[in-house]
């Protein structure tokens, strides 16, 4: 069986870090984009099997990177798992709405990234 | 590697026997650091200085009030919404199919015991939620019990800190079914309303919380001594009506004793009680629960330790 991707979308290198590490461990090969723009360009070279997604970007936020992906020709259908500080619920309805298969709510721990993936179906 | 164990050797040896005396169940190696964490936090809460204050006054004055919430918080465990989902979706679509024609028009009782802290009785609230419209014409009751403990008080809350609620619950379950309040969040009053929780010893007489159609009791049967394990399962079978039903967890048996049920050829964990009345063979070695009874053993028991420790110590 293949090793599954999942790419980092996050403007803080530690929040990258941290994450990658996590997702090590449950056994994804990872990359890192640091905002929306970064990181749609990288999916239209090679969709990865799951984003880990924050919000607050510079550049181009996680929202319209959402909404940019899920235009996207290509076949495949990454899981798009939210991880930010928005703790509104408009706001995570407004992400579900998007097109999110999954929300995390900062600050994270272990536990919470593999619960969440293991709903999304990644696990 | 972990830290060697500073509470005194004979100290974590009485609450061994305290735990498996009240509760049935044994302490293994792994609850050996937890004693220490556990502990310090009830020591404080109770007004003690030190752990080992409290365990002496423990020992020494044998109280049951004490002796319960050691207990208790020894083995209050972590809990996580949607531990083994397939549980759940086995209520949703094996046992209430099979309960709705006898019930439809009546009620149907539900009972979750060792709910801790209260996750599995909402995860089995918002499930039957979402399935109401494929079970008309029902009312269904669902009960949590547990030993009285700071994580039963918490299950009465329905409240959940940031990292509880992300763990197991899926986000579109977290924003239907709760509030947030500050940093936590709360289940919504009409979950909370549709559930109750008792305080209950497992292994004290259970009638008053009569008679149910679903039985959970899942992933805390192991913990149990083998003649607790016995004590508890024929417990749980004169609490269910018959045609109900006994939802273990995966992988957990009734150890080749006949309780009185059949075993779903494809759940190996749900059993359904019998129609007809099924006389269990009594172990003669295995006493009848009495609450009364437990305690004041259990009361005499401390002193007898006590009195022992007094006299290692002199």
């Amino acid at each position: 069986m293949s090793v599954k991707t999942c790419l980092v979308v996050d403007d803080s290198r530690m929040i990258r870090r941290v994450a990658s590490r996590i997702l090590k461990d449950l056994k994804f090969e990872t990359k890192e984009a640091e905002n929306g723009q970064d990181a749609i360009e990288r999916c239209r070279l090679e969709m990865p099997d799951a984003i880990l997604l924050d919000w607050n970007m510079p550049v181009m936020d996680g929202l319209d990177f959402l909404k940019e992906l899920r235009k996207e020709p290509s076949g495949r259908k990454p899981v798009v798992v939210f991880c930010t500080a928005e703790r509104d619920v408009l706001k995570i309805t407004e992400a579900l709405d998007a097109g999110a298969d999954e929300y995390v709510m900062k600050p994270f721990d272990s536990d919470i990234i593999e619960s969440k993936f293991f709903q999304a179906g990644l696990i | 590697m972990r830290g060697a164990l500073s509470l005194n050797p004979t100290y974590y040896e009485a609450l061994k026997r305290l735990t498996l005396e009240l509760a049935g169940v044994t302490l293994g190696s792994d609850h050996a650091f937890l004693v220490e964490t556990r502990l310090s936090s009830l020591s404080r809460k109770e007004g003690f200085e030190t752990l080992d204050e409290m365990i002496e006054e423990l020992f020494n004055t044998g109280q049951s009030r004490l002796a319960v919430k050691v207990v208790s918080s020894l083995l209050e465990r972590d809990t996580h919404f949607y531990t083994d989902r397939t549980s759940f979706d086995k209520v949703e679509n094996i046992i209430l199919p099979a309960l709705y024609p006898i019930h439809k028009g009546g009620k149907i009782r539900i009972v979750s015991f060792g709910c801790s802290s209260g996750q599995e009785v909402y995860c089995l609230a918002m499930a039957l939620d979402k399935a109401k419209d494929k079970f008309p014409n029902i009312t269904i009751e669902i009960i949590g019990v547990d030993y009285p403990s700071s994580a039963l008080d918490r299950a009465k809350a329905g409240r959940y800190t940031h990292f509880e609620a992300q763990r197991g619950l899926p986000i579109r379950d977290l924003i239907t079914y709760f509030d947030r309040q500050a940093e936590d969040w709360v289940v919504k009053d009409h979950i909370r309303d549709s559930v109750r929780f008792e305080e209950t010893h497992l292994l004290s007489n259970l009638d008053s919380l009569g008679q149910f159609d679903i039985v959970v009791f899942r992933n805390a049967l192991p913990h149990y001594s083998s003649p607790a394990q016995v004590r508890v399962l024929r417990g749980l079978s004169t609490l269910i009506k018959p045609l109900g039903y006994l939802l273990l967890g995966t992988g957990e048996t009734l150890n080749h004793i006949n309780y009185g049920y059949d075993t779903l050829a494809r759940d190996p964990n749900v059993f359904r009680k019998r129609e007809e009345k099924v006389q269990i063979i009594e172990d003669p070695n295995i006493k009848k629960p009495s609450n009364r009874k437990t305690f004041e053993k259990t009361k005499r028991r401390l002193k007898d330790m006590g009195d022992m420790h007094q006299t290692k110590s002199a």
